[in-house]
């Protein structure tokens, strides 16, 4: 701008940097004095970050390890719960978190799978299911315990009678309460009889069969003396494997066992007096054992229930359903089956 | 152009940002400045324990900065246009990134808080309160409004995701009462 106002230009001058405002100037001093320190205090820091890190690695070098294994293995160890309760069943939906036997076999497994776990004891509150669903669980507890070779042991609530008896049967020890309904050993198939209800409201069922018994324990009739027969057949198969498992497992002679087994209930007491529980507790007396056969003492850290997700899932499933509808369409249900079950429950 | 001088020119003359013509240097600057930031915090942050150490660690703060001023800068630019105001999203973006030079500060104040000099979390609301200062004058520079309304829009996507937060607690509240009772 001068050089142009005066008209004239120095060919030797060189030409001068236009000159920054001292507000710019120290503007630029502060950014740089705050890089550098920025830079120094970054390089400090990462220091400081580099030993910290460096300490709580090294840590647990400087210390007597030895004393800490075994601190940190009987931290570890523990013994798994597996809660069976209510009536057993298949589970007759797609959801993981329906407690039926498919998902407490699969528990079953897992569990027995886990190094940590030491002992599975079962907490069994069921007055029993249908066969099928009661030999899925059983056939669980032996193949895991052939398995892993792992103690499982059976723990009663309030009732522990049938098919929960079925289970437990497979297990290295019973613990009941003094006062729990036990036994019922035995089988039942029992089949609704609307005929009369249905010729009141003049409601009539043909039907079409490929074969005489296709229709066996249809509810629209009575059923006739050779389905009686053939059915009385099925239910003794299912008692003598009943009686076989119960005798397997508790180590008695089948006839002992068959004069123990004509679907009578037990209190825990008598049960314990006949052979058919091997000791009187509770929960606690159950963990304690499973601790010991399981070669982590007495009160053993416990492993309880499931899956997080299943678990919220399940209470979540329990209260969207509307309020006894479930227990109403399970009453309606008049398929019949043969189950391992007591009904006085 | 060095990054430090655009840094000059935008403490120097802020008005540079809303200029018909870009400031020179300006994406560089404000990326840099992300990263900065972002090295701050993270060292910040490692200092009180609380993220894990590691590049894959580092790198998800970085990606969680650089998206949240994102879509901060997005929703912004969203409020003024639909209140008549004209301004660049892009350069709202790259001035935020500059804002978060001053995230550098966190790492003497780690130290502060390592001393016992006040605790670290106040420290943290210190360093994001003059960030917020910064921004809004930064704003009043790319989009001509006011203070009110740059304080407004720079806390309207903090609020929005505030309440969104507050509602789904309370709704987690209430469910979790439903499901227990």
């Amino acid at each position: 701008m001068e050089e142009q106002t005066n008209g004239a230009v120095n060919p030797g001058a060189q030409p001068k940097a236009p000159e920054q405002p001292a507000a710019a100037r120290g503007t630029s001093l502060w950014l740089k004095v705050v890089t550098v320190l920025f830079a120094l205090s970054l390089g400090a820091a990462f220091m400081v970050i580099t030993r910290a890190d460096a300490a709580r690695k090294t840590k647990p070098k400087d210390m007597d390890l030895s004393k800490l294994a075994g601190l940190s293995q009987a931290k570890k160890n523990a013994v798994a719960v597996v809660e069976i309760y209510g009536a057993i069943s298949q589970g007759n939906s797609s959801r993981s978190w329906d407690r039926g036997s498919q998902q407490i076999a699969k528990r079953i497994k897992e569990l027995a799978d886990k190094k940590d776990v030491k002992a599975i004891v079962l907490d069994i509150n069921t007055p029993g299911g249908s066969v099928g669903a009661v030999q899925e669980i059983y056939s669980a507890i032996k193949r895991a315990k052939a398995e892993t070779k792992k103690p499982f042991i059976a723990r009663f609530g309030e009732v522990s009678a049938s098919g929960g008896y079925y289970v437990a049967s497979a297990c290295d020890l019973v613990v009941a309460l003094p006062g729990t309904i036990t036994g019922s050993i035995g089988v039942i198939f029992s089949v609704n009889n609307f005929e009369g209800l249905m010729k009141k409201v003049g409601f009539r069922n043909e039907a079409i069969k490929s074969g005489k018994f296709k229709d066996i324990g249809s509810p629209t009739r009575d059923m006739t003396p050779e389905e009686r027969k053939l059915l009385q057949a099925m239910i003794d198969d299912s008692y003598e494997q009943f009686v076989a498992a119960v005798s397997e497992g508790r180590k008695l002679p089948v006839e002992e066992v068959k004069k123990l087994a004509d679907g009578r209930i037990y209190t825990g007491r008598q049960a314990s007096t006949n052979g058919l529980v091997d000791k009187l507790g509770d929960l606690q007396d159950a963990l304690d054992a499973a601790g010991e056969m399981g070669g982590i003492g007495k009160n053993p850290r416990v492993l309880k229930e499931s899956d997080p997700f299943e678990q919220i899932m399940s209470l979540m499933d329990s209260k969207l359903q509307l309020s006894g509808a479930k227990a109403l369409t399970d009453a309606m249900d008049v398929s019949p089956s043969v189950e391992y079950r007591w009904y006085g429950h | 152009m060095n990054p430090l001088k655009t840094l000059q020119l935008l403490i120097d003359r802020p008005e540079a940002l809303g200029a018909i013509e870009r400031p020179e240097g300006l994406g560089r600057t404000g990326l840099l400045g992300y990263l900065a930031g972002t090295v701050g915090l993270f060292v910040f942050l490692r200092m009180q324990s609380a993220i894990p150490p590691g590049l894959p660690s580092f790198l998800m703060v970085l990606l969680f900065v650089l998206s949240a001023n994102f879509f901060f800068a997005g929703v912004m630019h969203l409020f003024m246009d639909l209140t008549g105001v004209r301004g660049s999203a892009s350069r709202l973006f790259l001035a935020f990134g500059c804002s978060d030079y001053l995230l550098t500060l966190l790492v003497p104040m780690g130290f502060f808080s390592g001393l016992d000099l006040l605790n670290g979390f106040v420290w943290l609301c210190l360093c994001f309160a003059a960030v917020i200062y910064a921004r809004v004058r930064l704003v009043r520079r790319l989009y001509p409004v006011s203070i009110n309304k740059a304080l407004l829009s720079i806390w309207l996507p903090y609020a929005g995701f505030s309440a969104v937060f507050f509602a789904a607690f309370i709704y987690g509240l209430a469910w979790l009462i439903w499901l227990v009772i």
